[in-house]
């Protein structure tokens, strides 16, 4: 099995690497879109800002190559709100794999949303096979999905937002797996065994 | 959410309908009158409907709604009989917060889109009022009957980001909210505003779940089936984050060590295997304090957080010595999830700003050595041998607006006491910055930690010998914690 995460720039690939390492599972780090044939599998990371993380998937050609991927593709923190239609952050155009928005978190709560939050699963998926509802996992963010039709997973940090996303071969998380201890860890194990 | 109280006004008097229809008012008295009353009530905005305005469309009451814009100080949504621009440039060029215009009035939809260039999204609100799932919306010849999800998205196109939601079946009939519908316009992006049937606060708890921004209330509070302090209450946002438990280890020369002076440490293990044991035990976070005195030592730091980093998967501080963007960018490439700086912050504050810019403020916490001196606490610095001028609630707060995403706040009073966190210091900082604060500095017991987290405020305990020498296992304070109501990550 082949693993490729994505590098376009924009996020510190080596908590992913690490955690996979963790799993035994080997993998490679792509630039390009070439890198993503005959891949089993694909990660999208993401640390930073929706404008310039769109922008970098552009110009390295993975903007119109993700969509169309038929093999399973975990989008995480970031690379999940890509997967939206368009992001409030930068009034940016997202990949619109999913609907909805992604939005600012307007609370009198603190922002960003960090730490750990419970996930109330609503929905089966692979990706959540053995995980207890209302795990927590670690977040880190001021913009969400709102949940929708595609939503698995929900936190609420005042509204409810999409925290695990399901359609079809596309899987994101809100939170981060690699910093979420053993059910984050179980979450990365279940995605590197799920079938094409 | 925000509880926004309704005053409805028909010929200059506050009343209630029963499903918009004129014959079923019910007069409630002045309304001048009745919104300063909601003011000292503690309402944080008003919603004021024109409805000889709605009715006639042209406002009826301007005058009486103007004098309520200026005699209250909070914010006043406007509603009623805005049908043309200019109409809506009165409002809120006058002290209207923001103004409501409604589908079926519209003239023309292209005055929403001017308005929003003009005035900004946040101010112009439309209502949608369905009733059997559709829209009454004014077309040129006639009024067309559209299904309200095709609406929401044509408005959405125009730039409208504020929504109004009206179920007209279910306004001033005490039952409850059309839920359903609430979900779906929250999903598709909107700051939703509730209002018809939002009669007690279950029903307030669940528009809240639900993601509206915020309710209107009207009947319901007129006729008293709740005060205006019930609906607040209800609608106070909910926290689902834990409270973190934080076991921080002191590195010395790449290994990490233990002692109650400088002069006496003794070498306890390796940083990655005790990161590990702590990890595996229930710790929500770690941080690995440099308190290497020779640059070799610094140096090997870099190597510890790449080792930690292979066998820690949950979220890792580190700091001591660090004091420029450069090692904070090495330090989070190996993985740690934050840097914290001290020193070097108050030395140079611009590294803060600097830091929050290139890796976003969740990543630096800035750490501050508070002590008491007269009536309040000053900033101390290395390790409490160097005192400032700076306050250092004042300090908190700067660090917060120049980027800071944590305050690690040490009170040198208490560290190594084990008599209790400073609770008043902690509550104070608590108070005055909207960032997370990390209590340090100590812990003598399990009922210190539950302090910190509660009376002090405190986001997250920081714990050294408390769980250095095995008095309490880090599952033992979060079982306690949990038991004593504080969420806890179990």
């Amino acid at each position: 099995m082949n693993i490729s995460v994505i590098d376009y720039g924009a996020s510190n690939l080596q908590s992913v690497g690490n955690a996979l390492e963790k799993l035994g599972v080997s993998f490679d780090v792509i630039t390009t879109p070439e890198g993503l044939k005959g891949t089993d599998k694909v990660i999208l990371p993401g640390v930073g800002a929706a404008g310039s993380a769109m922008q970098a998937l552009m110009a390295r050609g993975f903007a119109a190559a993700l969509p169309n991927l038929t093999v399973p593709i975990l989008g995480v923190c970031l690379g999940l709100q890509l997967f939206a239609r368009m992001s409030e952050e930068d009034n940016t155009t997202c990949l619109g794999i999913l609907p909805g928005d992604v939005k600012r978190l307007r609370t009198e709560l603190k922002v960003p949303h960090m730490g750990w939050n419970r996930v109330r699963l609503l929905k089966d998926s692979p990706l959540t096979k053995g995980i207890p509802d209302g795990s927590f996992f670690y977040f880190v963010n001021s913009y969400y999905l709102p949940v929708g039709e595609f939503t698995t997973g929900e936190t609420i940090y005042d509204v409810p937002l999409t925290a695990i996303a399901q359609r079809g071969n596309f899987y994101g998380t809100q939170f981060h797996p690699e910093k979420s201890a053993e059910w984050g860890m179980k979450i990365l194990d279940n995605f590197c065994r799920l079938s094409r | 959410m925000l509880i926004i109280p309704a005053i409805d006004i028909l010929d200059g008097k506050c009343v209630r309908l029963t499903r918009g229809e004129y014959v079923t008012q019910k007069i409630y008295g002045d309304p001048l009158k009745f919104a300063k009353q909601l003011e000292s009530d503690g309402a944080r905005m008003l919603h004021v409907v024109d409805l000889n305005g709605a009715r006639d469309g042209a406002p009826a009451n301007r005058e009486l709604i103007m004098r309520i814009c200026s005699a209250v100080s909070i914010p006043v949504e406007v509603g009623g009989g805005i049908r043309k621009a200019e109409t809506a440039r009165a409002y809120l060029a006058a002290e209207a917060a923001r103004v409501v215009t409604g589908t079926r009035a519209m003239d023309d939809m292209d005055f929403v889109g001017e308005l929003i260039r003009e005035f900004g999204a946040s101010r112009i609100v439309v209502a949608l009022e369905i009733k059997g799932g559709k829209v009454a919306v004014k077309g040129w010849q006639s009024t067309v009957h559209k299904d309200y999800r095709e609406l929401a998205r044509e408005l959405k196109a125009r730039g409208v980001t504020e929504l109004l939601f009206t179920d007209v079946e279910r306004d001033g009939t005490l039952t409850e909210p059309n839920f359903e519908v609430v979900r779906e316009l929250a999903a598709l992006g909107f700051n939703v505003i509730a209002s018809g049937g939002v009669s007690d606060v279950q029903a307030i708890r669940k528009l809240r779940e639900l993601g509206a921004a915020s309710a209107i209330i009207g009947k319901a509070l007129y006729e008293e089936k709740m005060t205006l302090g019930e609906a607040e209450e209800a609608a106070r946002p909910l926290s689902g984050l834990a409270k973190r438990i934080v076991p921080c280890l002191d590195v010395k020369d790449g290994k990490v060590v233990k002692g109650i002076s400088f002069e006496n440490l003794q070498i306890v293990g390796d940083p990655a295997a005790l990161g590990k044991k702590y990890s595996a035990e229930g710790a929500d976070e770690l941080v690995f304090l440099d308190i290497s005195a020779s640059k070799e030592g610094r140096e090997t730091m870099f190597s510890v957080v790449e080792q930690v980093a292979k066998e820690v998967f949950i979220p890792f501080t580190v700091g001591g010595g660090i004091s420029s963007v450069e090692q904070m960018r090495r330090l989070l490439h190996l993985g740690a999830e934050k840097v914290s700086i001290n020193t070097a912050a108050v030395k140079d504050p611009s590294l803060i700003t600097a830091g929050s810019k290139a890796f976003g403020s969740q990543a630096i916490v800035v750490a501050i050595d508070a002590k008491r001196v007269g009536t309040g606490w000053k900033v101390f610095l290395r390790g409490g041998s160097e005192e400032t001028q700076l306050d250092a609630i004042a300090w908190a707060k700067e660090a917060e607006t120049r980027g800071a995403g944590e305050i690690l706040l040490t009170s040198m009073d208490k560290d190594g006491q084990k008599s209790g966190y400073d609770i008043e210091l902690l509550r104070r900082v608590s108070e005055a910055v909207r960032i997370p604060v990390v209590a340090s500095g100590g812990a003598g017991s399990l009922e210190d930690l539950k302090r910190a987290l509660t009376d002090g405020s405190a986001d997250a305990a920081l714990v050294a010998s408390l769980f250095h020498y095995g008095e309490y296992s880090i599952t033992d304070a979060k079982e306690y914690l949990a038991k004593e109501g504080i969420s806890m990550r179990t």
